[in-house]
């Protein structure tokens, strides 16, 4: 599991590569629950993440919860059709903001002050 | 049997070389990528149970095997294991399709695995032999 970080502009934009099982969810929440501050925009690129087992959804669900309760902003992008197929039977499909593209994705987020 | 059984220690550590035995049996088999990702599925989050249920939580340690065998029809994967007495079915009871719907503020993390595992196969059949668990899981090949 390789986890990579950026800002572009006010975006941290986390992008995963390799699967997420119960073996390496823990990893990654880890890493990426903390930059989960108020009023903080994270885009999670899912682009290179062939698979994401029951362990993975509970890692969204938490990065979820935080960024809501911080009144922050989540958005994933490069959802495989494997992994929307699982997200959209448990219904996680229904709350989150998805998005096919990293370039689309980057203009979702609502902009401040304007 | 279909090739070598593969024999592993039952830790997290283990999943990623379960997985890629499943991936080869499905290819050997040829399963069509859905397919060979929804037996991957249900298989991981069985074993992530067993693993983390079956042997750490009972404070047990023990091992997984786990073997291939098919016919023109179906492919079944067979997982045993040394881990306490489980029962998948009274899992599966935790979550259900109305409690998918619920708002994600509200929604329990646990019981997913289970929940997907079910869905994710034609047939799961579990048992209890001896000391210990035996569970199949089973795809159609070629379903029209």
């Amino acid at each position: 599991m390789n986890i990579e970080i950026q800002t572009i502009g006010d975006i941290q934009v986390i992008a995963l590569a390799g699967d997420v099982d119960a073996n390496t969810a823990p990893k990654v929440q880890q890493e990426i629950l903390p930059l989960a501050l108020p009023q903080s925009k994270i885009l999670l690129n899912l682009t290179n993440v062939p698979y994401m087992s029951s362990a993975g959804l509970r890692m969204l669900l938490s990065l979820y919860r935080q960024t809501t309760a911080k009144q922050g902003q989540l958005v994933l992008v490069g959802l495989g059709q494997d992994i929307r197929r699982t997200m959209a039977v448990t219904g996680f499909l229904n709350f989150f903001t998805t998005c096919d593209s990293l370039e689309l994705g980057l203009t979702v987020f609502k902009r401040e002050n304007h | 049997m279909m090739g070598e059984a593969l024999q592993v220690v039952g830790v997290l550590e283990s999943l990623e070389a379960i997985a890629q035995y499943v991936k080869g049996a499905a290819k050997a088999a040829q399963l069509d990528p859905a397919q060979a990702y929804n037996l991957r599925l249900a298989v991981d989050e069985i074993a992530t149970n067993i693993i983390t249920h079956g042997y750490e939580d009972a404070g047990l340690t023990g091992e997984i095997v786990l073997w291939a065998t098919c016919t023109p029809e179906t492919l079944t994967i067979h997982l045993e294991d040394e881990g306490k007495a489980y029962n998948p079915h009274a899992w599966q009871a935790e979550v259900t399709p109305e409690l998918c719907q619920q708002p994600p503020e509200q929604r329990p993390l646990g019981g997913l695995g289970v929940y997907l595992a079910m869905r994710s196969v034609d047939q799961f059949r579990y048992e209890r032999v001896g000391d210990r668990n035996h569970t199949e899981f089973v795809i159609f090949r070629n379903p029209s």
